[in-house]
């Protein structure tokens, strides 16, 4: 009786170290803190840390944006976070903002942020209620920024100056 | 005793060597990255499987794993499961202990690669048994660690190890070009060296047939069976002879109590 319980816990064991060693080859995690992070993700238990997340708007708000960045990049490390992809996102697009002219190669990592965003909501628009913001909806948000980065007449438009930053 | 040494041997068997042959594939394709320390994960490359493929056919000639009773239509489905998990893991932290030691490219990796081929070809036409195998590959991966994590390290180390000062010093004016490939931080190297340790490990304690405990029964009354069909002679020699056995830790320095016990038997 014991032999066969054995010989069924080792065929289980066996089963899920197995998928465990082919699933570490397909996500290729960087370090082993990775892993956890992955591995949470994989089985559904993975959570943004909030504590970073609010120090990270608060760093957004005081115009921080490379350091909110950073706590932000730390509360969602495997980048899962709708929420949190679409402040980085905004964070980029107003440290990229300029009255004369934006800055591309931010407003282009803005977009793969807001991109992420709404890849990670795809039930519904995803909608950030927050009154310190001026764009709610990722998808207002990658207009923004895709428009930011055409080139066209109304560029040369003097009174461009005079528009606002979101 | 003989309960728990059976509960042992099945531990082994089905919980801690597939456990040792998945670490050893987990760990076989790790390396880690000089520059950031980032771990680098290297599936298994085609000839590194036509490799194992061939190092498992050299296991089965040389007796190390007879396949025949690992996968029997005599065993239970669950033990034949079991075993063919057991069998490809053992496949896999093959393959992956070849992909450890193997230059990851460069003309050295086809050098390397071409001669664990030839190796292994040429010995699946020599006489091998299982400890003679075992001693071999030990000097197959031995060598090859060596050149990979000892040689070709110090010749790819970023800071110019000892070996790429003496070649410089050698082969003044010779490029090195056709011999580059990528440098991995040390640590490499130490993983490596363990995986192919957990992988001898694995090896020794394979054993070259799964000896269930219906497989025990099943032999034991075959030798009852082979002993009741002997001649009466016959069966006193080996009656006897299987009481000495059974006394002789006991009957060291008492040779009388020896023929006692023969005779014994031989009047019953």
């Amino acid at each position: 009786m014991r032999h066969r319980l054995i010989q069924w816990l080792g065929i289980a064991w066996t089963c899920i170290l197995g998928a465990f060693v082919v699933w570490v080859y397909v996500a290729a995690p960087r370090s082993v803190g990775e892993v956890a992070t992955r591995a949470s993700v994989a089985v559904g238990t993975y959570e943004v840390d909030r504590a970073r997340f609010d120090a990270g708007r608060d760093l957004f708000l005081r115009e921080q944006y490379a350091a909110a960045r950073d706590e932000w990049s730390r509360a969602d490390p495997a980048q899962r976070d709708a929420r949190t992809q679409f402040y980085i996102a905004y964070s980029f697009y107003r440290q990229g903002w300029g009255r004369v002219y934006n800055d591309d190669d931010l407003f282009k990592q803005g977009l793969d942020a807001a991109n992420r965003a709404i890849a990670l909501s795809p039930d519904a628009a995803l909608s950030v209620e927050d009154a310190e913001l001026k764009i709610h909806s990722a998808a207002e948000l990658k207009a923004e920024l895709e428009g930011g980065l055409l080139r066209t007449a109304d560029d040369f438009n003097p009174l461009k100056v005079f528009r606002e930053r979101k | 005793m003989i309960d728990r040494r059976t509960t042992n041997r099945a531990l082994v068997r089905f919980i801690l060597l597939p456990t040792i042959f998945l670490i050893v594939a987990l760990l076989g394709g790790v390396r880690v990255a000089s520059e950031t320390g980032a771990l680098v994960f290297v599936a298994p490359p085609l000839v590194t499987l036509i490799l194992a493929v061939m190092l498992l056919a050299l296991f089965a000639r040389g007796g190390a794993v007879v396949l025949g009773r690992w996968l029997s239509a005599d065993n239970a489905a669950a033990a034949n499961v079991s075993h063919a998990l057991t069998l490809g893991a053992l496949f896999f932290a093959s393959a992956q202990s070849f992909n450890s030691v193997l230059p990851d490219a460069g003309l050295l990796r086809w050098v390397l690669s071409f001669f664990f081929l030839w190796t292994l070809w040429q010995n699946q036409f020599a006489a091998f048994d299982a400890r003679r195998l075992l001693r071999s590959l030990i000097a197959l991966f031995g060598t090859a660690f060596v050149i990979k994590h000892v040689l070709l390290a110090s010749l790819y180390a970023p800071d110019g190890g000892w070996l790429k000062r003496l070649a410089g010093a050698l082969l003044e004016g010779v490029t090195l070009g056709t011999l580059e490939g990528q440098a991995f931080a040390p640590a490499t190297g130490y993983i490596s060296f363990f995986t192919l340790a957990l992988y001898v490990c694995g090896l020794v304690l394979l054993p070259p047939a799964p000896d269930d405990e219906a497989g025990e029964a099943a032999r034991a009354d075959e030798i009852v069976a082979a002993f009741r069909s002997l001649p009466p002679e016959e069966r006193e020699q080996v009656g006897a002879a299987i009481i000495d056995d059974v006394r002789t830790p006991e009957l060291v320095t008492t040779d009388d109590r020896v023929t006692t016990d023969a005779e014994t038997y031989r009047k019953q």
